[in-house]
């Protein structure tokens, strides 16, 4: 794939199914699989969801710009929006075997990507950095 | 996403067509709590056209299913495609939820 494809989508939540869209294909044609590529679609959304939901507080009228790179080693997703600043370990998660409404994304984008990590440099604002190794090797050096 | 209701002798169907995410879970959320109101005592969700679910498509089953249980009710998925069944499997509702494979299946039990 031509590096990088960039959207931009307002930050209401009818949007999501463009960002899962691009993602899916974004995944497929830097090759990766049909099962990975549908975890990459619903790690995406669900990051987005959360940008929408907590650095925007539900406000539908900013924006969200998501960058897909295909590296020779990985697939690599930002996430980058203007609102309040996120931590990882603000995000609302809970342990799947507590049943309860709520917590459940942070679980499918650690699913999906091998690094998972906010860019501590950007100063307003959230830059999510999500890395997925082609190889599996490298993923498992990565943890 | 589209929301089908049917009423049956004794029990109700909730047909659910596309993508259940952050956009579409609060219509599929009145659904699902207006049958709570009622004390529906069993609630089937055929979930055989539904394309994708996201964490807020299952919080919402999640939510009704702990409501439905204080007043002794049954919530049960059927006709399940793979993928939101992987998604199940992932987060555990496969050991929470009451799944068939048809409706039939789902109305007899």
């Amino acid at each position: 794939m031509d590096n990088p494809i960039v959207i931009t989508i307002p930050s209401h939540p009818k949007y999501l199914a463009v960002v899962r869209a691009a993602a899916l294909l974004a995944a497929e044609i830097c090759g990766l699989g049909a099962a990975e590529a549908e975890d990459i679609k619903h790690a995406v959304d669900e990051a987005c969801s959360n940008v929408i939901k907590y650095a925007y507080k539900c406000d539908c009228t900013r924006k969200i710009t998501v960058k897909f790179e295909d590296t020779q080693e990985s697939f690599q997703v930002t996430i980058e929006d203007s609102g309040n600043k996120a931590r990882l370990e603000d995000i609302k998660i809970r342990e799947l075997d507590e049943v309860r409404p709520g917590g459940l994304g942070i679980h499918f984008i650690k699913k999906a990507f091998h690094i998972v990590a906010f860019d501590k440099k950007k100063r307003n604002g959230n830059r999510l950095l999500l890395t997925r190794y082609k190889n599996t090797d490298e993923a498992a050096l990565s943890k | 996403m589209k929301i089908d209701t049917a009423e049956h002798s004794d029990y109700m169907v909730v047909s659910i067509a596309g993508e259940i995410d952050m956009y579409s879970s609060p219509a599929l959320r009145d659904t699902m709590l207006s049958m709570v109101k009622k004390n529906v005592a069993t609630v089937i969700v055929n979930l055989k056209d539904v394309k994708y679910i996201d964490s807020s498509g299952i919080a919402t089953f999640v939510e009704a299913l702990k409501k439905m249980l204080a007043y002794k009710g049954k919530l049960k998925m059927a006709q399940v495609p793979d993928r939101v069944m992987e998604i199940f499997n992932f987060s555990k509702l496969d050991k929470v939820f009451d799944i068939y494979g048809s409706l039939e299946d789902a109305a007899k039990s």
